[in-house]
């Protein structure tokens, strides 16, 4: 009998947060560590298994849910996903260190909270039955809300939180009508996404589904104008929430998965369209960025910017593309996510990730320094990251179908590696002017086992691309075929 | 298409008049809790009872045989016009009137001017008139039951109102619901005398009877408005909702508003008596009442966000979410009725559960004002997560009943009313999401005020009040499958009526 290694995986975080509530309360945060290892080892089990060559979906699992309304348990991975099965596990166990000293009161509670978040986002990744994956996508919001509304950074994290959750649960309507109205199409009801994929659906039909989840991932990915939410969450929450929600960009994914497949005509009639919200995102989170002098705003800026790559490039409908914005949706999972939670050290030290309380924080953290300027050069694209097959391989496309939009892009980018170098000057180097910086202590060995491991990973894959983005091309090609091109 | 009604009598199924011991366990139970009311053994009397009926309960729901379209395990003796008998949708709201008043029998509060054993025998009664106004098929009966239980509301309410706002909102909720039964007891009057007609002077009020000779024309019209308007004042639905927000702040806490609202007799009188008995008004009217309730998940969703008192917003959050309800009904569509039915029993559950933390709270403090409440989250954490839970469970999120309910009646929603109207009523859920969570954002995660009263912890029995609300949420939001089951083939009996 095979493991049901998928449902293992998304279940295993919650079965760690009820046994939270079990044990002594300050064996917590090892038991959580404890579990997030185990889960990481299961993700990367499933990477070694996972043959990218094989069939499109593996680990299939599916039991009948809810019979009345035809809606499945329904799980599996393809080559799209499988890798961010790792990469969010990783995530996790980054946040979990990050936020290590800093939980004094209610650790359990914010602890299961996390659990959850990381069961639901696992959930998000596997979920092939569009009802089950809008339950999980619906999922993530109660933990944020509570993690950003009791344990936020500042005093008005509460009226962010609930204005987060608002937006998203507004955002959710449209996925479900899209969702309701892709099931209605079928002779019988389903939301079996192979099923859907496989389906003929009328231009007209296409249009609605197309533009509905593009509305309803939109929000999430975010394209301007819809972004407001991320700089204000991203100053209000802790380090160790905007590196998950920032890093792990489930908007884009759903994108990818659900938006562009699932009405391949109406994408590509208005391939103008993604195009244009692309590009939009790519030139407002650049020019964005050079206004802002909190590290972690100008950060949720930079990230507004790249998925907006991510996106032009997907626009191109090939191969390469696909293969490109998924290599580089991964790279931020690890080097977005990963300056979030180096920030976040910062944040702990010197109570601040603002400039002005900054200054010279490279003489006293020269690790934390140096790990945050591999994980930003990682952001803007450095050749010899992980980000730069993804960001080479977008750009290629793009030059090929919307050569306008591609220039821009690559006008933008080196915009915004100027707005990073020029914030990382203004906060690392320079004299000590602030107590709290000269008296700051540089990385302690838990940290730092998190740093060496981003860096491994960010070089790694930079110098050394080949293996990775052979999971993702198989797929990656039957998704472009899909399309019909 | 057969729409006639039909029905299987208990002897077929059953070795025992089930329903009649359903009728009886509360009457009799709130004679005996009266009767032992100076003795301490009354409050777990009453408490066993509760307990009891439920137990009942679930054993009826396993004799009958959800996939027939048929009323079931009928009785009838014809000289008291004695007819009831149950289907899978009037059994899920008999589940709910029984768990709820076993959660009030938990929750027990009363001010020193009422016993607890007067007030459980009062609760007892009041579950005796919701179970009878929930069994019967005969509209005088069910205007009896509903007065028993309105009494027993009225009663207690009287028992409570101490100063003169408190006996000022009694007095407004003494002239809605009265009005509103007269409404309704009119509207019977219209169909007896509408068969007296039709069958040589003989009076009935039973639903078989009327079924075969429905009233035509403008009479039919005149029914329906006036058992329309009936029900509409007592579920309440805008903009008849006036006696709610008062009663809800001045009245007795949670359990009058959970008498009255918990179980939404008014949307159940819609399925059962309204739409059979004048289907052609009802198909003509549709539109108006559909519009109506549109207007009135935002009207009532706006004045929730002016509201300061937590009471006041909670009323206000349930005329709005009754308007989604009331859609659901009106879609006249299978799954439009079937997510009705569970978003009903969805709803009433999550904003009883609010009510009674609302009343703990206001146990702690003496005030259910916003800006007098701060922090509560720290001293009282599980009771600040379960409100957030039914708070969830009211806009729908996944994993409470309330998502698969209200898909199914967007689902039918957009059959029918197309796509506009169906995302206006999905934004209602936003916006109902919106106040309550700015109410658990000022009550409980605020900074605690400086000077705001220490409160004490959560006590066990809180712990299994809130703890069975909050479980049964989830239960039967991840498990919905049951509950689909049960209540599939009755909303079909009902929505065959109205086929395009």
């Amino acid at each position: 009998m095979k493991l049901p290694l998928l449902s293992l995986l998304i279940f295993l975080p919650l079965a760690t947060a009820a046994l939270l509530w079990l044990l002594p309360a300050r064996l917590t945060r090892h038991l959580v560590a404890a579990g997030m290892l185990l889960n990481l080892l299961l993700a990367t089990w499933i990477l070694f298994v996972f043959v990218p060559t094989g069939e499109p979906f593996q680990f299939v699992e599916r039991a009948v849910w809810i019979a009345g309304l035809n809606v499945q348990y329904f799980v599996a991975v393809d080559g799209l996903s499988v890798l961010f099965l790792p990469a969010t596990t990783l995530l996790f166990l980054g946040s979990l260190v990050a936020s290590w000293n800093s939980i004094e009161e209610n650790r359990r509670l914010h602890y299961s909270l996390l659990l959850m978040l990381q069961s639901a986002t696992l959930g998000i990744f596997c979920a092939l039955d569009t009802l089950l994956f809008f339950v999980f996508w619906e999922a993530t919001l109660l933990p944020i809300y509570f993690l950003l509304g009791r344990w936020g950074a500042t005093v008005d994290a509460g009226r962010v939180a609930a204005r987060y959750f608002l937006i998203m649960l507004a955002g959710g309507i449209p996925l479900l009508l899209a969702f309701i109205l892709l099931a209605a199409s079928q002779p019988a009801p389903t939301f079996d996404l192979s099923l859907l994929l496989a389906a003929d659906l009328p231009r007209s039909t296409q249009y609605a589904v197309f533009l509905l989840l593009l509305l309803g991932f939109g929000l999430k990915v975010p394209f301007v104008p819809l972004h407001t939410w991320l700089p204000q969450f991203a100053l209000a929450a802790p380090g160790s929430l905007t590196a998950l929600l920032v890093g792990l960009k489930i908007g884009a994914f759903g994108l990818v998965r659900f938006t562009i497949p699932l009405a391949p005509l109406a994408a590509q009639d208005l391939h103008w369209l993604l195009a244009g919200l692309g590009t939009l995102a790519l030139l407002y989170g650049a020019v964005g960025m050079l206004a802002q002098s909190n590290l972690r705003v100008g950060l949720a800026y930079a990230s507004i910017c790249h998925v907006g790559l991510a996106v032009l490039g997907l626009s191109a409908f090939t191969a390469q593309a696909a293969q490109g914005a998924i290599s580089l949706l991964l790279s931020f999972a690890v080097a977005t996510g990963g300056a979030f939670i180096l920030l976040e050290f910062l944040r702990q030290r010197i109570g601040s990730t603002d400039i002005n309380s900054l200054g010279g924080a490279a003489k006293t953290m020269p690790l934390l320094a140096s790990g945050f300027l591999i994980c930003g050069l990682a952001g803007v694209g450095m050749p010899g990251t992980s980000s730069f097959p993804g960001e080479f391989m977008l750009i290629i496309a793009t030059l090929h179908s919307h050569t306008g939009a591609g220039l821009a892009a690559l006008f933008a980018l080196s915009i915004a590696a100027g707005g990073f170098l020029s914030l990382y000057r203004k906060a690392f180097f320079g004299q000590v002017t602030r107590p709290e910086v000269a008296q700051a202590e540089d990385l302690r060995p838990r940290e730092w086992l998190v740093l060496v491991a981003l860096i491994a990973m960010v070089a790694g894959i930079g110098i050394y691309p080949g293996p990775w983005i052979e999971i993702v091309r198989p797929a990656a090609e039957a998704w472009a075929a899909g399309l019909g091109r | 298409m057969n729409t006639a009604l039909t029905e299987i009598f208990w002897t077929q199924q059953s070795s025992l008049p089930l329903l009649l011991l359903v009728q009886l366990l509360p009457l009799c139970g709130a004679a005996l809790v009266f009767a032992l009311r100076q003795r301490s053994t009354a409050v777990l009397a009453g408490k066993c009872l509760a307990l009891a009926e439920l137990l009942l309960l679930v054993y009826v729901v396993g004799r009958i045989d959800p996939t027939l379209p048929a009323l079931q395990l009928a009785e009838r003796f014809a000289p008291l016009a004695w007819h009831v008998a149950v289907d899978g949708i009037s059994l899920v709201f008999l589940l709910l009137a029984a768990l709820l008043t076993l959660l009030m029998t938990l929750y027990g509060m009363s001010r020193s001017r009422i016993s607890p054993g007067l007030l459980f025998s009062v609760l007892l009664l009041a579950e005796g008139g919701l179970v009878g106004m929930l069994l019967t098929l005969n509209l005088a009966w069910f205007a009896a039951f509903s007065a028993l239980e309105l009494w027993a509301v009225v009663f207690l309410l009287r028992h409570w109102a101490a100063s003169r706002v408190e006996t000022q909102a009694l007095a407004r909720f003494v002239q809605y619901q009265a009005f509103g039964w007269a409404l309704f007891a009119a509207g019977c009057v219209v169909l007896g005398w509408g068969h007296a007609e039709a069958h040589a002077g003989r009076w009935s009020f039973d639903l078989f009877d009327l079924q075969q000779t429905l009233p035509v024309g403008k009479f039919q019209t005149a029914a329906f408005y006036l058992l329309f308007y009936g029900l509409a004042v007592r579920t309440p639905l805008f903009p008849l909702h006036g006696w709610l927000p008062n009663m809800a702040q001045h009245g007795l806490i949670a359990v009058a508003p959970a008498l009255m609202v918990g179980v939404k007799v008014g949307i159940y009188g819609m399925l059962r008596f309204v739409l059979p008995l004048t289907p052609t008004a009802v198909a003509y009217w549709q539109p108006y009442v559909v519009g109506f309730a549109m207007a009135g998940i935002f009207f009532t969703a706006a004045l929730a966000f002016q509201q300061s008192d937590l009471r006041r917003l909670l009323a206000f959050a349930v005329v709005s979410h009754t308007s989604l309800l009331v859609i659901g009904v009106f879609s006249l569509h299978e799954s439009g009725i079937q997510g009705a039915v569970l978003l009903a029993a969805n709803f009433g559950l999550a904003v009883t559960g609010m009510w009674f933390i609302v009343g703990f709270v206001f146990r702690r403090t003496g005030t259910t004002e916003l800006h007098e409440l701060s922090g509560l989250f720290e001293r009282i954490p599980f009771l600040a997560i379960a409100f957030l839970g039914c708070g969830l469970a009211i806009v729908g999120m996944p994993g409470t009943p309330g998502f698969d309910a209200a898909h199914l009646v967007l689902e039918a929603a957009i059959d029918n009313f197309g796509a506009l109207p169906t995302v206006a009523a999905a934004l209602g859920n936003v916006a109902a999401a919106g106040f309550l969570l700015w109410a658990f954002q000022r009550a409980f995660l605020s900074q605690r005020q400086a000077g705001a009263v220490e409160v004490e912890h959560t006590q066990p029995m809180e712990y299994v009040v809130c703890g069975i609300a909050l479980l049964a949420l989830l239960v039967i939001g991840f498990f919905a499958e049951p509950w689909l089951h049960l209540t599939e083939a009755a909303s079909q009996a009902i929505a065959t009526r109205f086929v395009r």
